[in-house]
């Protein structure tokens, strides 16, 4: 479970200079992975569970000011998988 | 509540409904559609936030699959179902895709009644394309990012009670007949009990349940959050299942499972093995425009004979066509251009390699033959009162299946409810208890099996044995593991509410491994290339298997029967046979 243990990756990067802290992001996210105090002008979202991310990009695509990011692992973008190990294996 | 008592898990809300539909995408909002235009009280339930952004095009779609009867031959509901048995390699309900096809021009229109603009910006006209071996070019091209949002709009104009973030664990059912379901919010930790006169299984596909290349368990092509849950829930509540054996893939940028093939090949793109070599007509007489079961069938082959890598060749295209295809593949999934920027790739003028990606239960690669719960020519599944549409039903075709199917359901229910008078069933307190002490138990185990690591042991046993080469030996390998995954369930650890949804999609991601698993096993032929490839069975036998499998719930767990696909699956349901005898 290795896999498992590694430090998670956030993909979702929030610039907080630009965040006015609106909660659109905590709202759109299929995933329920943002979450934003409601109500607060102070407190920034927070990206609770990165590891469950889709990449589809829909905080950063409704964002007022433009102040989310979604940047992509390494293993996404230099994938060096070999295709043939996701064919399966041969019971014998 | 028996001294079971958790800080995290509230009371239970008793909610009285007409409907209640089960997952808020294209599938469940066409359905409650006409129930409000009925005048029926609607509530849904969503696991995402937004109704107008939830459910597998959140982000937007880019084409739409329809007959529009506009005077040629090809373009009427006719001509296309005398196809439908070769696209669907004979396994097809012919009664319930013959309802959904002749239906496609109306509900068309009404979506477009909506204001959903299916017209091109350029010309102003419908840009039609061919596409997946379908007999003509069904297939707008369109700019769909708002296609949702009109959708939710008709909806909550509609006045229809919306719960958002939350989950049903749990369908009510008596006699065969549902009544209802238990739900709970994975925010507020709220449970609630809706009682319906008619409940609608709309959450979609099963994802989650292979590996893919990057080894994210979340990047998959289809939403992630689409875990099967109708499927379980439906079984579990004695709903009949069919064509659960078949799996789908579709090939992706090698390290992102997002979609776009359809506006890849539909625009001409051509896919090459490592040798320059344009092998898809080996595969297929229609090359790149083959269904995309044999696309990725072919690619699955060039990798196993060695000739990968695979990549996308799009250098031959004209300047506007890259144009289109560049915008088209930013309407369904967003983030692709900043994938390919960050990545450093043009693929105007590179190639890009390809992966095959991970599997998922949903249509096997072809349209109108659905994998999920059975459902007759109204939507209704065996169990009375149970509608299903979308991807979790029998008859699927994108976008426009769903809402074609989901529309049917809800004009189904309607009917349902008006010839069914009396009152419904009391919710019996000890299921109430029963499925909150279990809730609990998950938040309370500390040294408990984390859902994460219990979920990746299917993706990977799902991977190896239940994937693109099967074998006997290999199935009940899988299902020996599935099983023993399932002894341990009540072990499994939530660390939150948000972790306790995850437990529950996870427990159906498994449940659904075992149907495709036993089904597999069921099936002793090949069908559809890789979509079920019986390594001991290598041949299609279309003497013995022109047949449906259909599962169900046994009572050590999930049984298969055979019907001829000369008779509708509704045929195998025990309400109408019993209908019949009365």
């Amino acid at each position: 479970m290795s896999a498992l243990q590694k430090e998670v990756f956030n993909p979702i990067r929030i610039n907080p200079e630009t965040c006015v802290k609106c909660n659109l992001c905590d709202w759109i996210c299929p995933g329920d992975l943002i979450y934003k105090e409601e109500d607060n002008r102070e407190t920034l979202p927070v990206i609770r569970y990165p590891d469950e991310c889709w990449y589809c990009g829909l905080c950063q695509s409704i964002c007022p000011t433009n102040a989310i990011t979604v940047v992509f692992p390494e293993q996404m973008v230099n994938n060096k998988t070999d295709v043939a190990t996701l064919l399966g294996k041969v019971a014998e | 509540m028996d001294g079971v008592t958790d800080p995290k898990i509230g009371e239970f809300i008793r909610l009285d409904t007409d409907v209640l539909v089960i997952g808020g995408g294209v599938a469940g909002t066409m359905a409650a559609i006409p129930a409000l235009e009925a005048g029926l009280k609607v509530v849904i339930c969503e696991k995402g936030k937004i109704l107008d952004h939830c459910g597998s095009i959140g982000c937007g779609v880019d084409h739409y699959l329809t007959v529009m009867d506009t005077g040629p031959e090809w373009d009427t509901p006719e001509f296309l179902l005398k196809h439908v048995p070769e696209l669907t390699d004979g396994i097809v309900d012919m009664a319930v895709a013959g309802r959904v096809i002749r239906e496609m021009p109306r509900i068309f229109r009404k979506i477009e009644a909506m204001g959903v603009d299916f017209k091109d910006r350029q010309t102003g006209d419908y840009y039609r394309l061919r596409s997946f071996g379908l007999p003509g070019t069904y297939h707008i091209n369109f700019d769909g990012t708002d296609f949702k949002k009109h959708l939710g709009e008709r909806v909550r104009k509609g006045k229809a009670t919306v719960l958002m973030r939350t989950m049903v664990v749990q369908l009510l059912v008596k006699d065969n007949r549902a009544y209802g379901a238990i739900a709970f919010n994975f925010r507020s930790g709220e449970w609630t009990v809706i009682r319906a006169k008619a409940v609608v299984l709309a959450a979609g596909d099963v994802n989650r349940i292979s590996q893919n290349a990057s080894g994210l368990a979340f990047d998959s092509w289809h939403i992630p959050y689409n875990t099967g849950d109708a499927q379980a829930m439906g079984y579990h509540a004695g709903a009949a299942l069919a064509n659960m054996e078949s799996v789908e893939a579709t090939l992706t940028p090698k390290g992102f499972s997002c979609q776009g093939l359809n506006a890849l090949v539909s625009l001409g793109a051509w896919f090459v093995n490592k040798a320059g070599e344009r092998f898809m007509f080996k595969y297929d007489k229609k090359g790149e425009n083959a269904r995309r079961a044999v696309i990725a069938d072919g690619v699955i082959n060039e990798y196993l004979l060695g000739n990968g890598p695979i990549y996308l060749d799009c250098r031959h295209l004209p300047q506007d066509m890259l144009d289109r295809m560049e915008h088209t593949l930013q309407v369904d999934r967003y983030t692709l251009p900043a994938y390919y920027k960050q990545k450093g790739v043009n693929f105007r003028e590179e190639l890009v390699e390809v992966s095959v990606s991970e599997l998922s239960i949903r249509r096997s690669g072809v349209y109108f033959r659905g994998s999920g719960l059975a459902v007759d020519t109204n939507g209704e599944t065996a169990v009375e009162g149970l509608f299903a549409a979308g991807d979790c039903a029998t008859v699927s075709g994108g976008i426009s299946g769903a809402a074609v199917l989901g529309h049917i359901a809800g004009e189904g229910l309607v009917q349902r409810i008006r010839a069914t008078p009396g009152a419904l069933p009391e919710v019996d307190r000890k299921t109430l208890d029963e499925v909150r002490a279990r809730a609990v138990a998950h938040l309370q185990q500390t040294d408990g099996l984390p859902w994460k690591e219990y979920e990746e042991t299917t993706r990977q046993t799902v991977s190896d044995y239940v994937g693109v080469r099967r074998n006997e030996q290999g199935l009940r390998l899988a299902l020996d593991t599935l099983h023993a995954l399932a002894r341990r369930e009540p072990t499994l650890k939530a660390d939150d509410l948000h972790g306790l949804m995850r437990v529950h999609e996870a427990k159906n991601i498994r449940m659904n491994a075992e149907i495709m698993a036993t089904a597999s096993l069921a099936r002793q032929e090949t069908r559809t290339g890789s979509s079920h490839f019986r390594m001991d069975y290598p041949q299609t036998d279309e003497v013995n298997w022109r047949k449906f499998v259909i599962v169900e719930r046994g009572a050590d767990g999930p049984v298969t029967r055979t019907l001829s696909t000369d008779q509708p699956l509704s045929a195998a349901f025990s309400r109408n046979n019993a209908a019949v005898a009365a």
